[in-house]
């Protein structure tokens, strides 16, 4: 028989190591025909942080997405950054983008100015490429030209340097108090699944997970990562686990014919993404990370569902199939006795 | 929309094109003249002392250009707090998945052949596999007193007084298994010496800061002689956090004269770092109404035989395991345990996966053992606006409830139009 139920979770998760500084640095230079380099410690490990880094030093300095050059992945030529972990590199990395941007783009208005022979740049905006008065936008003239004149005219290459880490502090040792992070980000799902009560099999079919990253800096990305932590937590959940030899160790299962991932035949049919969009004041553009702990409402949702569904609660996961069965056939002893 | 608009706009990744049509490079495509490959020989024990290790006839074997051993090695210990962890096995194997000596060869084939080779005599020691076994400390797998090698404690409030004020008391075991991060793309590195004596080191990591770190102490040099690049990486999810396969190809480097590299099978892919599994007792204590008063938790983490990031992880667990509700009064302990099975990191969560299965799972549980309804036992628990962790800390909070409502919101609209199963 196959029976269905639904089941909640709830999550908070930091943004950034615990009570440490975890410093990301960034160095910006803007190129005489308004182009620029960003340069970070922060590794994309394929979840798009180069896209999104690139997207805040543009955003900032008025430039197009395809005119900032993105170069990481090297102890020599780049900053020093804590690492891509912690689910600190939008947060963190993106803070000191954002600064370092900024410290860029104010060297290119005083160039401007002075091109302009204004006393100082106060009135001046960036938009689109362009550099004009907020009063007077007749008078306006292009990054390029404001970049060539301050490097080739005034003689000052507009590099930028700048870093960010957050106020944290360590735990104390006795009592485990303090204030390890400075930003926590949210979320909540929702699963359904259909349960075989002959089999024991778990199908997982709608997955709603609603977080909270602050402003999304990239819908896209932001949707992806979801996606990919919910599959993620899917597999912790109902399948994967590690087999070691209890008599003389080893891993029993290294191999991917036996240690089983969801692939996308159990990823559920309804996902339903969406996230909350608070602001966050200390956020780059009011951003926060989301990726790293979307994977860890998942499991337990999954696991409330089962109860929901059945009466069956798994307790050490994963819940496979054999667990499933055997706690429904003792759930039937224990209702017939 | 203008192209200068960038950010909360849905903006495909700027490598999308490249990665969709395989033009991105990743480690496995780097290829050097005159590249040597190189393979590992494991651990035949989980737990034993290591006699003698004889390379002599994997270095006759042919294609072979080096073999190194412990021996080999600058500084044989690394680790980021504790430094327990060896670069290759030197007087005992802690694990199954410790290496014992790395051959470099001209080809792949001939330098799994030569790692066949290697003789190597144990005295076979009983392996401690269970961590609470391990906590009896029959049998040490480190040395010193103990296999417990953190404690980690957190005290907020007064549990004794909040379970005395308690109407119902609930309480429930749970755990959580080891698991591998899978990545597409398995660890690769690669090293290479430079004309001017540089050494290089072109490596699949999320932090290559964190690796040059332990790199240079290993290899006993400064940041002129060593570099870390890293090309393109093909997902880590915490699996590409701790140097593993970089020091053996560095050396091998350094050996021979010529560039190497290494890259992991998928079996070999699971004797890197793995989830750490949790044993977790969690007690509450409740008020008729629903409201919590007390929450204790234990937590064991099997660390495997070194600490790595177990600590660290344990700790970010442990600030975490209550969960996101208004509870006055906390108390968390949490050991890290040596075993001789297979090693715990990071990974996805960092440990909090772990307790967000437990305090979820839990929260469920209490809310069936006072005939509530979840969802309301969360709505009236759950932080608000400004909640207080288990550490002390006030927490902006605000989204909590705004993706709680926000879900039940989105749940309820899905169900809408949808036909009722037949039964």
């Amino acid at each position: 028989m196959i029976k269905k139920g639904t089941g909640m979770a709830c999550m908070f998760y930091p943004n950034g190591s615990t009570g440490k500084a975890n410093p990301a640095g960034a160095f910006i230079k803007i190129n005489h025909d308004g182009t620029a380099v960003l340069n970070i410690g922060a590794t994309d490990i394929g979840q798009g942080s180069n896209t999104c880094m690139a997207q805040i030093a543009a955003q900032e300095m008025g430039l197009k997405l395809s005119q900032v050059r993105v170069v990481t992945g090297d102890t020599e030529l780049t900053p020093y950054d804590a690492g891509t972990g912690a689910c600190r590199v939008t947060y963190i990395a993106g803070n000191a983008v954002q600064k370092t941007a900024r410290k860029a783009k104010r060297l290119l208005l005083d160039a401007a100015a002075r091109k302009m022979g204004l006393i100082h740049s106060g009135q001046l905006v960036i938009e689109e490429g362009e550099i004009f008065l907020r009063y007077w936008p007749a008078k306006r003239m292009t990054i390029a030209e404001a970049a060539t004149y301050s490097e080739r005219i005034l003689g000052q290459p507009i590099i930028a340097v700048d870093s960010y880490s957050p106020a944290t502090m360590p735990l104390e040792e006795e009592s485990g108090q303090g204030m390890p992070f400075e930003v926590s980000i949210y979320a909540t799902q929702i699963a359904e699944v259909e349960v075989d009560t002959d089999t024991g099999e778990v199908k997982v079919t709608k997955l709603v997970a609603v977080h909270d990253c602050g402003k999304m800096l990239n819908p896209m990305l932001v949707e992806g990562q979801i996606e990919g932590g919910v599959v993620t937590g899917i597999g912790y959940g109902l399948y994967e686990q590690i087999i070691e030899d209890p008599v003389e160790g080893g891993i029993r299962n290294p191999s991917l014919a036996t240690y089983q991932i969801p692939t996308s035949l159990d990823v559920p049919e309804d996902m339903v993404i969406d996230c909350v969009e608070i602001p966050e004041e200390k956020g780059p553009y009011g951003a926060k990370g989301v990726s790293e702990p979307t994977c860890n409402p998942t499991a337990p949702a999954i696991i409330n569902a089962i109860y929901n569904a059945t009466g069956v609660r798994i307790r050490d996961l994963p819940a496979t199939r054999e667990k499933v069965l055997f706690a429904l056939r003792e759930l039937e002893r224990k209702e017939e006795g | 929309m203008s192209e200068y608009q960038v950010l909360g706009v849905r903006t495909p990744r700027t490598d999308a094109l490249l990665e969709a049509s395989g033009q991105v490079v990743y480690g496995a495509d780097i290829v050097y003249p005159d590249m040597l490959y190189a393979a590992a020989r494991y651990s035949d024990y989980a737990h034993a002392r290591i006699l003698s290790v004889d390379v002599s006839e994997a270095e006759r074997s042919p294609g072979v250009r080096g073999v190194i051993t412990a021996k080999d090695v600058p500084v044989n210990r690394f680790g980021y707090k504790f430094q327990d962890q060896p670069v290759l096995a030197d007087y005992k194997v802690y694990c199954k998945q410790d290496a014992i000596a790395v051959v470099a060869a001209d080809t792949e084939a001939q330098a799994q052949l030569a790692a066949e080779k290697i003789r190597v005599e144990y005295e076979p020691l009983t392996p401690v596999l269970d961590p609470v076994e391990a906590m009896k400390d029959e049998v040490l797998v480190q040395e010193g007193s103990s296999n417990v090698v953190a404690h980690i404690k957190l005290r907020k409030g007064d549990v004794g007084a909040g379970f005395a004020a308690a109407d119902k008391i609930v309480e429930e075991e749970l755990s959580t298994q080891k698991v591998e991060h899978v990545p597409l793309e398995p660890h690769v590195a690669l090293s290479e010496l430079r004309p001017d004596g540089q050494l290089v080191i072109t490596t699949s990591t999320s932090r290559a800061f964190a690796y040059i770190t332990q790199l240079l102490k290993i290899l006993r040099m400064d940041m002129t002689r060593l570099r870390v690049l890293t090309p393109a990486v093909g997902g880590a999810f915490g699996g590409k956090n701790d140097v593993s396969l970089e020091p053996w190809v560095a050396l091998l480097t350094l050996k021979t004269g010529r560039p190497v590299k290494m890259v992991f099978s998928r079996k070999e892919e699971f004797f890197t770092t793995l989830r750490h599994p949790y044993r977790m007792k969690y007690k509450t204590g409740l008020k008729r109404d629903g409201a919590i008063l007390a929450r204790k938790i234990e937590i064991i983490s099997d660390s495997g035989p070194y600490v790595c990031l177990g600590k660290d992880t344990l700790t970010k667990a442990s600030v975490h395991a209550a969960g996101p509700y208004n509870i006055p009064n906390i108390s968390v302990d949490s050991y890290l345990v040596y075993t001789n099975s297979a090693l715990g990191g990071a990974m996805r969560g960092f440990g909090v996966p772990q307790v967000a299965f437990a305090h979820e799972v839990h929260t469920d549980t209490i809310a069936h053992e006072l005939g509530m309804d979840p969802v309301e036992f969360r709505r009236k628990n759950l932080f608000y606006d400004r909640g207080e962790a288990a550490t002390g800390q006030l927490l902006d909070s605000r989204a909590m409830r705004a993706t709680f409502e926000r879900a039940l919101e989105l749940e309820k609209k899905s169900n809408e139009g949808r036909e009722e199963p037949r039964a």
